[in-house]
């Protein structure tokens, strides 16, 4: 079995909501493929992550050393981290709703969850009456550009949108920000229907459970006007679950990383861009690699 | 105004939606946050229904839980045509309330086996989609006869039934809990008839 | 996998419904157009690789459920992107057809046929029976149906193969066995259930396989309804007979 490539393995990943792990004492989950057995400390809150590994008389479980508590999320890494946590200001604000709104696990690879979350053109169909609406359906070309570290980022992206969020009373024209910080992480801002110059965060920090399955694990980071954070968790299961059977509808479950396989028009400048990154940087894990 | 105790998620609830839509019968929606909050399971929640589960309805004081229940007393009390749940002829009665059984039995295979895929609850899930696929196979090929005999719904006559509704969720949903549609072709056909329903409703998953 | 097999009753067909099939591992979106002809496409939109089959069929259209892109019939071209309204999409952008056709009550496919493959002759008019999916592969199938077709106390059609996919059952030539009771109940056997039966096995993948099964024979509406009852009795048979079997 070959290694699995440094820039997954060596890096920073999440594999469980803080607040699941509280209520049940104790659970297993796999991150690439690995089996992990988490447990939290009923008297001082602390948590403890093993790896099962395989030894000569069976199995046996190894401490991961290193593991972190982020914005709300248990998070893991198998080998070396080489870079810290993904580290979004916006959380530290005062005043901001930062919550996250739940775990859910889709039978695709995480990266085709990833590219979902990057795609415009979707809003108006799957989405529809929400994050978009017939016929507002044409996307005006926006700007992309990789970022420093690696990723990309796209800017001037805007979309007809009836309702935004909770909050948005009436539909408008809402700006959107997307950024591709790591292979499995994305984010997204989006104009604050009440004080559109400023923007609410949705992030999406999926889990690669194996190479055709995946926890996506959301985190929302809301301005506080009128915002009740049930509501906001709700709005982002509700459109989550819009999108699940699509993805899960996604054939292959790979994201496929050549050109030639699946087509790309000008509307999926970010989509795109999202496989060469993922070619450039050497992921393979939950791709097709071009041929 | 009915009271719904409602999961946007939740197929049990979903049901209940649907048909107070195509009765056209306003309710006014209380979320419960099931997932991942665990609300149903909360003390206020078990002192409303002691099994904590969801839908539960407030129809003005008087609380009602379980879906296919709650479909039951909805036709009857609010359907002025009352094809939903015809209840003159005992026969036909009973057949629908058969068909509940076997929704409801759906829910505990079909609707276990997606909250295990998606939502991490504890199931046999090998089992689940097991019990699910010997469902869908009676289904199917009661279907099928039913048209070749002309009939659309799961029960005999023109006009759906609760049964229908009832069934509807389960299936639909089934792909989320790792249950292909692929050899169930009349299911398939049935499912697109209801959703061509007036007053036909969707959730996240149904489209 | 170069010649036709059926994938569908024609009956399944229609309008406003994409029907979802397979042969050798590859789904399928079988639909029909408002102006008739049938399509047998892959079942994957070329742009993001979404399932066809949970798309909509508007008039002679296919649209994909994820960005609304829409697919003409006959050449699968797409034809319209919402996203970019008033563009022309190119050529390349184009689902895969697969060359199918309809006839003896079936539309049939084929993943790569040859010019001159022939579609099997089959008796016209048919009548198609309840098509049943097995969960075992083709292999499995066709060899419990060699063993005889029909249930215990009636007279069992004696099944051969006309190739690997196609066997055809019929009735032995009937012989008094010296026993009254045993003649009486072959004689009894009603015409219909002695008619020929042609079973055609699509082979979803390598673990399954539908079995489509027409009797060569018109049947009178009053026996419709029970002759299909009792085939769907006897195909169920062999559906529990090839997935019990270790």
């Amino acid at each position: 079995m070959s290694r699995i490539e440094s820039i997954l393995w060596d890096d920073w990943h999440v594999v469980a909501e803080i607040a699941r792990l509280r209520r049940q004492g104790r659970m297993t989950t796999t991150l690439l493929g690995e089996s992990l057995r988490l447990r939290r400390d009923a008297n001082d809150g602390r948590i403890e992550v093993d790896r099962k590994r395989a030894a000569a008389d069976g199995s046996v479980y190894q401490p991961v050393g290193a593991v972190e508590l982020r914005y709300g999320f248990v998070w893991v890494c198998l080998g070396t981290p080489v870079r810290p946590i993904v580290d979004f200001a916006e959380c530290a604000e005062p005043k901001r709703l930062t919550a996250s709104a739940g775990s859910v696990r889709v039978a695709v690879s995480g990266l085709r969850a990833v590219e979902n979350f990057l795609d415009l053109s979707h809003l108006a169909f799957v989405h529809a009456g929400y994050l978009g609406e017939q016929p507002h359906t044409e996307i005006h070309p926006y700007t992309v550009e990789p970022l420093a570290h690696g990723g990309i980022i796209a800017t001037g992206c805007r979309v007809y949108q009836p309702k935004a969020s909770p909050v948005a009373a009436a539909g408008f024209d809402v700006d959107y920000i997307y950024s591709v910080l790591r292979p499995y992480i994305v984010v997204l801002y989006k104009a604050n229907p009440i004080e559109p110059r400023r923007k609410d965060m949705i992030a999406l920090f999926v889990q690669p459970v194996s190479e055709e399955t995946c926890v996506a694990h959301i985190l929302t980071c809301y301005l506080p006007h009128d915002a009740d954070p049930h509501a906001i968790r709700r709005f982002q299961q509700f459109i989550f679950g819009q999108d699940r059977p699509i993805l899960e509808n996604q054939l292959p479950k790979r994201l496929p990383l050549s050109p030639r396989a699946e087509f790309s028009v000008r509307a999926d400048k970010s989509s795109a861009a999202y496989r060469r990154y993922l070619a450039a940087a050497g992921v393979r894990y939950g791709a097709i690699a071009e041929a | 105004m009915i009271t719904l105790y409602d999961y946007e998620l939740s197929g049990n609830c979903y049901k209940v939606r649907l048909l107070l839509q195509l009765l056209g019968i306003p309710f006014e929606r209380k979320e419960i946050d099931f997932h991942p909050g665990h609300e149903h399971q909360s003390s206020w929640f078990l002192a409303l229904n002691p099994l904590g589960q969801l839908p539960v309805i407030d129809d003005a004081g008087w609380i009602l839980r379980d879906a296919q229940a709650i479909l039951v007393y909805l036709a009857g009390r609010y359907d002025r045509t009352q094809r939903w749940c015809p209840r003159e002829d005992a026969a036909g009665l009973a057949t629908i309330v058969a068909w509940l059984s076997f929704a409801d039995a759906l829910s505990g295979s079909a609707g276990r086996a997606r909250l295990h895929d998606t939502l991490f609850f504890a199931a046999d899930i090998e089992e689940c989609r097991r019990a699910a696929h010997r469902a869908f196979r009676v289904l199917d090929e009661h279907l099928w006869f039913a048209e070749q005999e002309g009939g659309d719904w799961i029960c005999r006559g023109a006009a759906p039934t609760i049964a229908d509704i009832a069934c509807f969720p389960s299936v639909m949903l089934s792909e989320e809990g790792g249950i292909s549609r692929l050899p169930y072709p009349a299911i398939r056909r049935w499912t697109e008839r209801v959703k061509r329903l007036e007053g036909f409703v969707t959730m996240p998953g149904i489209f | 996998m170069d010649r036709w097999f059926a994938v569908a009753r024609s009956e399944e067909v229609r309008q406003g419904h994409v029907f979802q099939s397979a042969l050798f591992g590859q789904e399928m979106a079988v639909w029909r157009a408002q102006s008739g002809g049938v399509n047998a496409w892959e079942n994957r939109c070329p742009h993001r690789g979404v399932r066809l089959s949970i798309g909509e069929q508007i008039g002679d259209e296919l649209r994909c459920r994820y960005h609304g892109w829409r697919f003409a019939t006959g050449t699968g071209q797409c034809t319209y992107m919402p996203a970019h309204p008033t563009q022309k999409p190119g050529a390349a952008l184009c689902a895969t057809v697969y060359r199918s056709s309809e006839r003896y009550g079936y539309v049939w496919a084929s993943l790569q046929p040859r010019e001159d493959a022939p579609l099997l002759p089959l008796p016209e008019p048919g009548t198609t029976l309840r098509g049943v999916y097995v969960d075992a592969p083709a292999e499995s199938v066709g060899e419990r149906l060699l063993l005889g077709y029909g249930l215990d106390g009636e007279r069992r059609l004696c099944v051969r193969r006309l190739d690997p996919y196609l066997l055809i059952g019929e009735p032995r030539s009937v012989r008094s066995t010296g026993d009254a009771s045993a003649d009486a109940m072959e004689a009894a056997t009603s015409e219909a259930a002695a008619a020929p039966v042609l079973f055609l096995l699509q082979p979803l993948d390598s673990r399954a396989t539908v079995i489509h099964a027409c009797i060569a024979a018109a049947i009178s509406a009053a026996e419709r309804l029970a002759v299909l009852r009792a085939h769907n009795t006897r195909l169920l048979a062999i559906r529990a007979a090839v997935e019990q079997a270790p």
